[in-house]
C-alpha cells in the first residue's frame, strides 16, 4: 500500500480515475436498462439484461474492493477472510435452493408442478 | 503494557489490529447481505404474482449511486490527506463525505415517503390498481367532507363519469345532496395548487380537522368486546368517535351472570344498562382471567386424577389407552363461570370510521384486530376507496386466465374495472390498439421463426400494464411521455394529476389493499428490508466518520499514523456500504 507522500499522491490520481470509471459504468448500466437501442437479449427485461446488469455491478464492486479498499495491496489472509464470507453466503443460498427441489408431493395432478417443476401447497 | 500492532502492521498478516477486526466484521456483513440477496432471488423466482419489474423511479436511485461513489472517493482522499499529514484537507474531504451520506438519507426518505403515500388495491378478479387515495375530513357534526380530486376543477363533465360509474351508480353529486360536501382544498401529498373554487373558502375551517384517507364507515348499534383480548386504545378510539356525536350512550345490552365462588349460585356480574368504560372493562377482564385460570386448574386436576386411576391397571402407550379415561364429574363442582364477551348497545347508532388495516368488515359486522366486533351495517358507499388511478396492471388476470387455457383478453374485458368504468375502458381500448400496432410493427421488422411464432413481440409489461406514462399518453392522444419518463415516479401534482382517472372502488370488490409498504407484497417487503438495513449502515457510517471529523484532532496530534489507520478502517466500512449499493441499485431499480 502507498505509504510515502509521493506514492500517496500517485494513488490519489488513481482514485480519481477509478471514481470516474465507476460513474461511467453507472451510466452504462442505466443506459443498458432503459434505452431500447441498447436492449440486449429479447425485448424488455430478461435473463440477458439481468446478467449484463449484474456483471457490470460485479465489475464495479471489484474495482471498489481492489482499489478503494486496498485489497490489491493486502496479503492472503484478508482475501481468505473476505472470500470465505462470500463462499459461505453462496453456500447458504444453494442450501436454500436445495430445500425447494425436494420431491414432496402435496397432491395428485398439481398443475403448479407441471408448469414450474415445483410443488405448491394445496389451497386452503 | 502496550498493545502491539495498534499502529504498525504485523509482518506475517500485513495487518494492524483494527484492520483485522474490520475485515472479520465485513466478512460477516457479506454473509448478512448475501442472505438477504438470496432471499430476494428466491422470492422473485418463485413469486406467485407478477413481480413488479423496474417498478421504482430511477432518478433517486441513480443520484444516490453517484453520491455514494463520490463519497467513496472523498473518504479515501480524507485518508490520503492524513497520510500526508494535512489535517485541514482531511476535514474538508471528511465533511464532504458526511454531507453526501446525509443527502443519501434525505433522498431515501423522500423515496420512502412517496411509497407510503401510494395506494395499491388488488381486486377480487386480480386486477391491480395503483394511485393516490383522496383525502377527506370529518367535521364536528360528523359529516364527511369529501376531498375534491386535484386538477379536476375545470374537468367536471369529462371526469365526472369516472365517479358516476363507480359500480354502484352513485357519484359525488349524490353525496352532496345528502348533506355531504365537496371540498376543493388540498394541503399536501397530492399537490399545492389552489383551484380558486368557491368551496375553498367555505370549508377553510375544516383545515383544523384531522384528515383521513381510505376509511371504512360502519354504522354500528352494538359493540361486542372480548374480555380476554380487547385492546384499550381501540375501545378508547371507538368511544371518542361515539362521544363526538351528541347524546350517544353505549350501555350493556343485557345483564350477565357469573359465578366466581364455585360454592355459591350464579349472580349478576355485569348489570344491564351499565355504561361502557375502559376501567370497568379492565376490572372485568381481571375477573375473567382469574376465572379462566381457576377452571384450567380444575380441568388439569381432573385429568391428572383420571390418568392416575387409569394407570393403576392399564398398561401401554397413552394413545392406546386414552379412550378408557374416566373423568370424575365431582371436579366440575369447582368450575366457576364468567362471561367471555360483553355486548353493548349503542343508541342512537353511530357511524364509525375505521382504519381498514385494523378491521375485517362484512355487510353486517366489523371485527377489529382485538376481537371487538361492531354489529350494524357497513356504509359501503362511503367505505369505497376513492382514488386517482396512475397505473392498472392486468398481468395477474392474464396469467391466471392462461393457466386455465382461457383467453386472457376476454378475462380482462370481464373484470370489474372495465365493466363498470367507461373512462378506464376507453383507456384500455386505446392501450390494446397500441399493443396490437406494436405487435404488427415488430412482426414486420423481425418476422416469424420457423415454428411460425413471432420472433419479437410486446412484452408482458407492455401488453398488460398501463403505466402512469401510458395513461397520460392515452389521455392526451400522443406520446408525450418518452422513455426517460420512467426516471421519475407518477406525479400527482399540477400537470399530470388531471389525466389520472378518479374512480371509486367498492370495498366488496377488493381482495387486498395497502399502501406501498411491506404489507403490499413480497417485493416491497424485501425492498424495505434490504434498503432499510442499508440505510441503517449509512447512518452508522455517518456516526463513525463524524466522530473522526469532530473528535479526532487530539489523536491526530498525539499519533497521526494511528489516526490515519482509524480513518482507513472507517473508510473500509464506508466502501462496503457503497459496495452493497452498487448491487442494490441495478437489482431493485433496473431489473
Amino acid at each position: 500500500m502507498a505509504d510515502s507522500p509521493e506514492e500517496i499522491k500517485k494513488a490519489v490520481k488513481l482514485y480519481i480515475f477509478i471514481g470516474a470509471f465507476l460513474f461511467a459504468f453507472t451510466i452504462i448500466t442505466v443506459a443498458v436498462a432503459t434505452v431500447p437501442a441498447l436492449d440486449f437479449g429479447g425485448r424488455g427485461f430478461d435473463a440477458v439484461d439481468a446478467t449484463i446488469g449484474l456483471a457490470i455491478a460485479a465489475f464495479k464492486a471489484s474495482l471498489v474492493m481492489l482499489i478503494f479498499m486496498h485489497l490489491n495491496h493486502e496479503k492472503k489472509l484478508v482475501y481468505f477472510v473476505y472470500i470465505l464470507g462470500f463462499i459461505f453466503a453462496i453456500f447458504l443460498m444453494v442450501l436454500t435452493g436445495l430445500t425447494l427441489s425436494g420431491d414432496i408431493n402435496y397432491g395428485e395432478g398439481d398443475t403448479q408442478k407441471e408448469k414450474t417443476g415445483f410443488y405448491s401447497p394445496p389451497a386452503k | 503494557m502496550d498493545i502491539p500492532f495498534t499502529t504498525t502492521a504485523r509482518k506475517d498478516t500485513g495487518l494492524y489490529n483494527a484492520k483485522l477486526g474490520i475485515w472479520l466484521f465485513l466478512a460477516s456483513e457479506v454473509m448478512l447481505f448475501g442472505g438477504l440477496f438470496s432471499g430476494y432471488v428466491f422470492l422473485r423466482v418463485f413469486a406467485d404474482f407478477t413481480w413488479p419489474e423496474r417498478a421504482l423511479p430511477i432518478i433517486p436511485g441513480l443520484i444516490n449511486t453517484f453520491i455514494l461513489i463520490g463519497s467513496s472517493v472523498t473518504v479515501v482522499f480524507a485518508w490520503a490527506s492524513l497520510k500526508m499529514r494535512k489535517w485541514r484537507q482531511f476535514q474538508i474531504y471528511m465533511a464532504i463525505t458526511i454531507v453526501c451520506a446525509g443527502i443519501f438519507m434525505i433522498l431515501k426518505t423522500i423515496e420512502y415517503k412517496a411509497k407510503f403515500l401510494h395506494q395499491a388495491v388488488k381486486m377480487k378478479d386480480f386486477v391491480i390498481l395503483e394511485g393516490h387515495t383522496h383525502k377527506f375530513t370529518i367535521d364536528s357534526a360528523g359529516h364527511v367532507e369529501e376531498y375534491h380530486p386535484p386538477g379536476h376543477g375545470g374537468h367536471g363533465d369529462d371526469h365526472g363519469s369516472g365517479h358516476g360509474d363507480g359500480g354502484h351508480g352513485e357519484g359525488h353529486s349524490s353525496l352532496a345532496s345528502e348533506g355531504l360536501h365537496l371540498i376543493a382544498d388540498q394541503k399536501d401529498g397530492h399537490g399545492e395548487e389552489s383551484h380558486g373554487d368557491d368551496s375553498h373558502e367555505e370549508h377553510a375551517k375544516s383545515k383544523s380537522d384531522p384528515e383521513y384517507h381510505n376509511r371504512i364507515f360502519f354504522e354500528a348499534d352494538t359493540i361486542t368486546v372480548s374480555l380476554e383480548t380487547f385492546y384499550a386504545p381501540f375501545i378508547a378510539e371507538l368511544m371518542a368517535q361515539a362521544a363526538a356525536k351528541d347524546g350517544v350512550e353505549i350501555k350493556v345490552t343485557a345483564s350477565q351472570l357469573g359465578r366466581i365462588d364455585p360454592k355459591k349460585a350464579e349472580t349478576i356480574v355485569v348489570e344491564e344498562g351499565e355504561l361502557l368504560s375502559i376501567t370497568d372493562l379492565k376490572k372485568y377482564q381481571a375477573k375473567y382471567l382469574e376465572a379462566k385460570s381457576q377452571n384450567s386448574k380444575v380441568k388439569t386436576a381432573q385429568a391428572r386424577d383420571a390418568w392416575a386411576r387409569l394407570r393403576k391397571d392399564a398398561k401401554g402407550p397413552a394413545r392406546d389407552i386414552k379412550d378408557q379415561l374416566e373423568f370424575d364429574e365431582s371436579f366440575e363442582d369447582f368450575l366457576v363461570q364468567y362471561p367471555q364477551t360483553l355486548t353493548y348497545t349503542i343508541s342512537p347508532p353511530v357511524l364509525f370510521h375505521l382504519d381498514p388495516r385494523k378491521v375485517d368488515e362484512s355487510p353486517e359486522r366489523a371485527r377489529l384486530l382485538d376481537g371487538t366486533t361492531l354489529g350494524g351495517q357497513l356504509d359501503s358507499k362511503h367505505s369505497a376507496i376513492e382514488m386517482a388511478i396512475d397505473a392498472i396492471d392486468f398481468s395477474d388476470v392474464a396469467r391466471r386466465a392462461e393457466d386455465r387455457d382461457r383467453d386472457p383478453l376476454v378475462a380482462i374485458e370481464n373484470t370489474w374495472i372495465l365493466q363498470n368504468n367507461p373512462e378506464i375502458k376507453k383507456l384500455w381500448d386505446i392501450h390494446s390498439a397500441k399493443v396490437a400496432a406494436l405487435d404488427e410493427e415488430l412482426l414486420e421488422k423481425h418476422g416469424r421463426d420457423k415454428n411460425g411464432k413471432q420472433k419479437e413481440e410486446a412484452t408482458e409489461v407492455e401488453r398488460y400494464r398501463m403505466r402512469w406514462q401510458d395513461i397520460i399518453n392515452h389521455q392526451v392522444g400522443e406520446d408525450k411521455m418518452g422513455i426517460f419518463s420512467g426516471f421519475a415516479g407518477p406525479n400527482h401534482k399540477a400537470d399530470y394529476a388531471k389525466h389520472f382517472p378518479n374512480i371509486s372502488v367498492p370495498r366488496e370488490e377488493v381482495r387486498h389493499e395497502s399502501r406501498f409498504t411491506p404489507r403490499w407484497n413480497n417485493y416491497y417487503a424485501i425492498y424495505f428490508l434490504i434498503t432499510g438495513l442499508h440505510g441503517l449502515h449509512v447512518i452508522g457510517g455517518i456516526i463513525v466518520l463524524g466522530y473522526f471529523l469532530f473528535f479526532g484532532k487530539k489523536m491526530y496530534l498525539n499519533n497521526p499514523e494511528r489516526m490515519a489507520n482509524r480513518v482507513e478502517v472507517g473508510g473500509l466500512f464506508w466502501h462496503f456500504v457503497d459496495l452493497v449499493w452498487i448491487f442494490l441499485f441495478p437489482i431493485l431499480y433496473l431489473m
